[in-house]
């Protein structure tokens, strides 16, 4: 039952640094950032908040602030205008794993990705890429529409 | 909590077929040997067990070998476990197996299994060491529960953790959401994990497996009059320089349950050197003038393999094919009707609607018959044909038949490896206080 469980079958244990939160809300509340990058310190067991990117940033430097062979989670702002003309904006949350990422990383990542995700409140959707064509900018339109 | 950071722990992972065992960390298991072992009565009465065989039902048609599940005769056999004790010929020695359908019917056996891991192939002990074991996508309470008794109780170990064979297999390739295609030894399973979870309305398994493969080509070498001779079963001599006789030699009280196993490990390794999946499905007249591959087998003659090369495959994509192979026809197995491609859109469909795109997208092909060449290229041609239009079908396997075959035991190994998860283990300390049924807590 969904509503029962408190974390994933074989959880990593991951912690997470406090100022994720605050970082992520200054994106949702303030629109202070277009992303936000975390990566996992595995020294000190808690993922942390690696890099932020200003509203003005574009899709394209986004992605390429994503390393290409290693894993890493990110929020992105996606700001879109719906065919009735209207202002939109949606949040999404990305859980970014290379197939050329060492297995380990995989699987550090996608073991701590749901005691993480929970605790980023607000989030529209969710997407796992493997590669650039998964994480397209089409794929997040045909998303948020 | 369980602290134990600096002790490695232990990841076992008992299949239908072989078992995997090693230390957590490394990229590969140290110990894999075969989930079956070798039993002999040990009270001697031979004449006990003949007329008990006779009113068994049926051979076990999935794996061909006879599980004795009578109480009665645990104490008093000897079990033989790892491919060399089984690899000698013993009079009255009857192969079993501890699995059935997936479930452990025989926890005896599974015992000595873990104790031949720990003892003879690892050469630790167990009291020091917490221990990861993958468990089938569909285990059930009670089995759960006894086997944590049997890993505190018997084996005193300090922490256990049992995880989802499906989501160490989707965590081990990066996602958290993903369709779990596993072929292996004893079955196929079809699983849909999502953000970690099993969904276990969308579980589906299938006895078609390397096993059952192994068998059909056996079959179909039979009917076309080649009998695979088991090593035990002849002598070779030279009798000139390079040229060799083999002469057959008789042991009266070979059992049955042994002669088929030797018979089809030879199988399965021809299956494993010819076999392909074909691009297309299996046509009888199209593959009637294919050239032959040939293969030399243990006693020196070779053979010729030419349709069935491709036939025997595409029994996982059409079941029913069982049917057209000498020998095979009575199998009719409900479970096995349906084929890989069917097994994963029916999956997927009983899923929340929600999730089914990101499922298509995301099919990962693990286990050892999912080695097969072409398999993931037709899987994939199979699903594009039959999934509905919106959705991308994307099937992935790891380009190293190490990491396909063996995924599940390396998502245990580097789970139980990562600092962060040492709090996450299931304590003697906790078990000792709140009781057996606290793993279902622990390890939901």
């Amino acid at each position: 039952m969904a509503f029962l469980r408190s974390s994933s079958n074989a959880s990593s244990g991951m912690g997470v640094a406090d100022d994720c939160k605050h970082i992520f809300s200054e994106l949702q509340r303030k629109k202070m950032h277009r992303y936000v990058v975390f990566k996992i310190d595995e020294k000190r067991k808690e993922v942390i908040v690696e890099k932020t990117g200003a509203a003005t940033e574009s899709y394209d430097e986004f992605v390429a602030s994503l390393p290409e062979n290693d894993c890493r989670y990110a929020v992105y702002d996606f700001d879109f205008v719906t065919e009735e003309n209207c202002q939109k904006s949606k949040i999404f949350f990305v859980a970014w794993s290379p197939a050329v990422s060492r297995i380990r990383a995989k699987m550090l990542y996608a073991a701590s990705k749901d005691r993480f995700r929970r605790e980023l409140d607000g989030i529209h959707y969710e997407i796992q890429a493997t590669d650039p064509t998964e994480m397209d900018i089409d794929v997040l339109r045909e998303r948020a529409n | 909590m369980y602290g134990g950071d600096e002790v490695s722990a232990i990841v076992i992972d008992l299949g239908s077929h072989t078992c995997k065992a090693g230390y957590a960390g490394e990229d590969a298991p140290k110990a894999v040997f075969p989930s079956v072992v070798g039993s002999i009565d040990q009270a001697g009465a031979v004449e006990d067990i003949k007329p008990e065989r006779d009113s068994e039902p049926m051979p076990d048609s999935k794996n061909g070998v006879r599980s004795f599940d009578s109480e009665k005769t645990k104490s008093k056999r000897k079990l033989y476990v790892g491919s060399q004790a089984l690899g000698y010929r013993r009079d009255h020695m009857e192969v079993i197996s501890p699995i059935r359908d997936g479930v452990v019917v025989d926890w005896d056996v599974v015992d000595k299994i873990w104790d031949h891991a720990f003892r003879e192939r690892l050469l630790i002990d167990p009291k020091e060491h917490p221990m990861l074991l993958a468990e089938p996508s569909s285990n059930v309470p009670q089995q759960r529960e006894r086997a944590a008794e049997l890993m505190f109780e018997s084996y005193k170990v300090p922490a256990l953790f049992l995880a989802k064979n499906a989501v160490l297999t989707s965590f081990a390739s990066g996602r958290a959401t993903s369709l779990v295609v596993d072929s292996g030894g004893g079955s196929t399973t079809v699983a849909a994990v999502h953000d970690g979870f099993v969904l276990q309305k969308a579980v589906s398994s299938s006895p078609i497996g390397g096993e059952f493969l192994s068998e059909c080509m056996m079959k179909s070498l039979e009917s076309k009059g080649i009998v695979l001779k088991p090593r035990y079963s002849f002598k070779r001599k030279e009798i000139r320089p390079g040229e060799f006789q083999s002469i057959d030699l008789d042991f009266p009280n070979t059992t049955e349950s042994y002669r088929l196993y030797c018979q089809k490990l030879i199988a399965s390794d021809i299956k494993e050197c010819v076999c392909r999946a074909p691009d297309t499905a299996y046509d009888e007249s199209a593959y009637a003038n294919i050239p032959m591959t040939s293969y030399e087998l243990p006693d020196g003659q070779t053979i010729e393999i030419g349709a069935d090369r491709f036939k025997i495959p595409d029994i996982l994509f059409n079941p029913s094919l069982v049917q057209t192979i000498p020998g095979m026809e009575s199998f009719n197995d409900p479970a096995a009707f349906r084929g890989l491609p069917q097994m994963v859109i029916e999956s997927i469909n009983k899923c929340d609607v929600d999730i089914r795109r990101e499922l298509f997208s995301s099919i990962l092909l693990a286990g050892g018959t999912a080695s097969m060449q072409q398999l993931k290229e037709r899987l994939e041609k199979d699903l594009m044909e039959e999934a509905p239009q919106a959705a991308r079908v994307k099937v992935l396997a790891s380009g190293n038949a190490t990491e396909r075959r063996f995924s599940v035991w390396i998502g245990g190994s580097i789970l139980a490896s990562l600092g962060s998860f040492q709090q996450m283990w299931f304590s003697k300390a906790e078990y000792d206080e709140h009781g057996v049924s606290y793993i279902q807590r622990k390890c939901p």
